[in-house]
């Protein structure tokens, strides 16, 4: 019958397709399936375990680390300052770039690009190179930001060595590396823009700030929420160098913070169990809270079409 | 069909990839044979020196290949990479380990226990000092061969003594003369008096809880020693200096060793491993060595840093080729080019002053003087023994930190992280 016979072929075809597209899967599918998805599963497994890395057992030991981290002072402060620190980013490393492009956008195209350029070198350097630099700018005795404000009559703090300012010190290189890629996302958000609609605010009779506020501020929000989103995410990662570099997590912990909380307590410490549990509490926090971004953002967002 | 015949050329590169990875390096136990040797020296951290020493070991034992590797962040980085190797069984045969993680990689790691070798080379145990060759031991075991040697030192700016109207000809002994020329130096020159060391490890307290008769860690290994009277009157009186005398800068490692070299602050105490970048980085000052203030009348006590030296091999043909290496190490011969290259101490103190080895070095660089004047009164560098000694250190280093906020007295941060820390050393 031709028509079994084509529902045969039909069948053999899409076999044949399922397999090819598979395989052509199989490189991405297995490259983030081993350096991504099995880790995570691994880190899992592993964070009910005791382990110091060298030792041929996992040793099994329950929900213990998990009490164990719960009752550590250094997580709870960790949780705090990353807090502080996602908090400060989302809000200067969103706000500032997204300032900054809407202003470079009008002033003239040749002075334009010498600011793209001059705002988006911090993104290239790289963050230890970076790091090395703020060392010198943060000097508590003759370095650039301390003996600026000596000049208008503040004694700057110890911005790397004291409590109360440590976590600032590692924030602020943050915001300031993550500032030139941000701006230059909103760079290329606000050019998408169409200008009439600027124009039709302008012709009637909106002033400049009313057209960002009711006009261009509404349109860019996809780019926004990206930014948002990515800075957010990025944050305890983006914490890691400054820390390792700058100020070892202290003093005494107070500009500690989960990413380098689980490097600490991996690599530091040799106890990959239980840095392991402090990994996967990260991961579940910034999970949930991107997930409620995600809700939270989208149903407020116009996306022009 | 494409896809079977893609199919299995996919099948063939993972093979391939998988072979590639999974290839053992070849193993021959043929002659010569290649030990792998971990190292921290960078090349302007006696890796030319360290390069020499295997070209001479090579010549004299043409049965034994060195492959030595450098292993980027210092000690710890090093440790990191070992756990590394020695998880996928292939430890290098020697490697060099710090003083303060030789209690966690020799009761944590395969080694070898290096007392059998008493019989056989009594010679070589008998030139080195026993304070130096301790350095090495736990409970009476020798589980590594001290190789690298440093002490403390006082640093100091011969300038800002002279505007302080002092006499840089007699630097300060103990740490009252510290405190009575400190004040000069604040009020003269507005500067800061001293910059203890205050990087991410415990030498800095360790040298001042021996100096002041304590002990960092009990002998029995069952409790730290920085709760005790000697520790808190130091830890206190380096509080006051940095809070109510303002005497002494608290800020981090590379902030305090710039600040001195600056000429912002008068005294720095740090490693003698410091002493050429610190002569040629001064800033337009002369900078003199002195040994670590003294408290009181009591006798000088430092912690020593540096390494010694562990045989991971566990092949008998790579062990005892990794054994010979090390003797070379420790030799006059070797111990003189380790010396010239790195800064460090030779592990025997007689070569020092020895014509055909050390002495035109020592004459040279006046800057050694006050460490080898120390090198009698050398202390170990207590690394803190069981699994969990890694995090006491950790938690003596933010007991430093917290001290030095100076929010509370250090004899209660002091008696409440010796608390915590003792939970976890071993019972």
């Amino acid at each position: 019958m031709p028509f079994a016979r084509a529902q045969v072929a039909r069948a053999r075809w899409r076999r044949s397709a399922v397999l090819t597209g598979t395989l052509y899967l199989m490189p991405a599918a297995l490259l983030t399936g081993v350096f991504i998805y099995w880790p995570l599963v691994a880190s899992l497994v592993l964070s009910f375990h005791e382990w110091n890395l060298v030792s041929p057992t996992w040793t099994p030991v329950g929900w213990q680390n998990y009490i164990e981290l719960f009752a550590s002072r250094p997580f709870w402060l960790a949780v705090v300052n990353t807090g502080k620190a996602a908090a400060a980013l989302t809000l200067l490393a969103v706000l500032i770039p997204m300032a900054l492009a809407a202003m470079v956008l009008r002033v003239s195209p040749q002075i334009r690009n010498l600011y793209r350029v001059v705002l988006f070198s911090p993104s290239v350097i790289s963050m230890a190179i970076a790091c090395a630099v703020w060392l010198w700018i943060y000097h508590p005795l003759y370095g650039v930001l301390n003996t600026v404000l000596r000049l208008v009559g503040i004694e700057g703090p110890r911005w790397l060595s004291s409590g109360d300012w440590a976590i600032w010190g590692i924030i602020n290189v943050t915001v300031w590396k993550s500032l030139g890629y941000n701006f230059v996302l909103f760079i290329a958000g606000l050019l998408m823009i169409p200008s009439e609609m600027q124009e039709a605010a302008r012709v009637d009779g909106a002033t400049e700030w009313q057209a960002f506020r009711h006009v261009t501020f509404p349109l860019l929000a996809p780019t926004t929420l990206f930014v948002f989103l990515t800075t957010f995410i990025l944050a305890p990662q983006n914490l890691f160098v400054p820390t390792q570099i700058l100020t070892h997590g202290g003093p005494n912990e107070a500009s500690n913070n989960l990413g380098y909380l689980v490097y600490q307590l991996g690599f530091e410490y040799f106890r990959a169990g239980y840095a392991s549990a402090a990994a996967m509490v990260t991961f579940l926090l910034f999970l949930g809270l991107t997930a409620l971004q995600f809700y939270l953002a989208e149903r407020r967002i116009h996306y022009e079409s | 069909m494409h896809w079977r015949k893609m199919g299995r050329r996919f099948l063939f590169t993972l093979a391939l990839g998988a072979s590639l990875v999974a290839l053992p390096a070849p193993g021959w136990a043929a002659s010569p044979v290649t030990i792998e040797y971990w190292h921290i020296n960078s090349p302007t951290f006696g890796g030319p020196a360290l390069k020499e020493l295997v070209s001479r070991f090579e010549a004299k034992h043409p049965d034994v290949k060195v492959a030595e590797k450098f292993q980027p962040g210092v000690y710890t980085g090093l440790m990191q990479q070992l756990q590394v190797a020695l998880a996928a069984k292939r430890p290098p045969a020697v490697a060099q380990i710090g003083y303060n993680l030789l209690a966690y990689a020799a009761g944590q790691f395969p080694h070898v226990i290096l007392d059998k070798y008493r019989q056989s080379d009594p010679a070589f145990f008998k030139g080195i000092p026993d304070n130096i060759m301790a350095l090495g031991q736990f409970s009476g075991v020798q589980h590594g061969i001290p190789f690298g040697v440093s002490t403390p030192v006082l640093y100091y700016n011969a300038d800002l003594f002279k505007a302080a109207g002092l006499n840089p000809d007699q630097p300060p002994q103990t740490w009252d003369d510290v405190q009575r020329m400190g004040q000069a130096i604040k009020q003269k020159t507005g500067k800061f008096a001293i910059y203890l060391q205050q990087p991410n490890d415990d030498w800095m307290e360790q040298t001042l809880i021996w100096g002041n008769g304590g002990r960092p860690l009990s002998e029995d290994g069952k409790r730290v020693g920085w709760d005790s009277p000697q520790a808190i009157e130091a830890f206190q009186m380096w509080q006051d200096m940095a809070n109510k005398s303002k005497l002494a800068a608290n800020m981090t490692w590379e902030e305090g060793i710039q600040a001195f070299l600056s000429g912002h602050v008068a005294m720095c105490i740090t490693t003698i491993g410091r002493q050429e970048h610190m002569r040629k980085n001064a800033n337009n000052f002369q900078v003199r060595t002195a040994p670590v203030p003294r408290f009181g009348n009591k006798a000088l006590a430092t912690a020593t840093g540096g390494n010694a030296l562990i045989i991971f091999a566990t092949d008998p043909a790579q062990e005892r080729a990794a054994w010979e290496w090390i003797k070379y190490l420790l030799s006059p011969e070797g111990a003189t080019i380790w010396t010239k290259g790195t800064g460090y101490l030779p592990p025997r103190a007689e070569i020092a002053s020895d014509p055909t080895y050390l002495k035109p070095f020592f004459d040279e660089n006046p800057l050694m003087q006050a460490s080898l004047a120390t090198f009698p009164y050398a202390k170990p560098w207590v690394s803190f023994p069981g699994p969990r000694g890694l995090e006491i250190t950790k938690i003596f280093i933010k007991a430093r930190e917290e001290t030095l906020e100076g929010k509370r007295p250090a004899e209660a941060i002091l008696k409440e992280t010796a608390q915590q820390a003792n939970a976890l050393l071993p019972r």
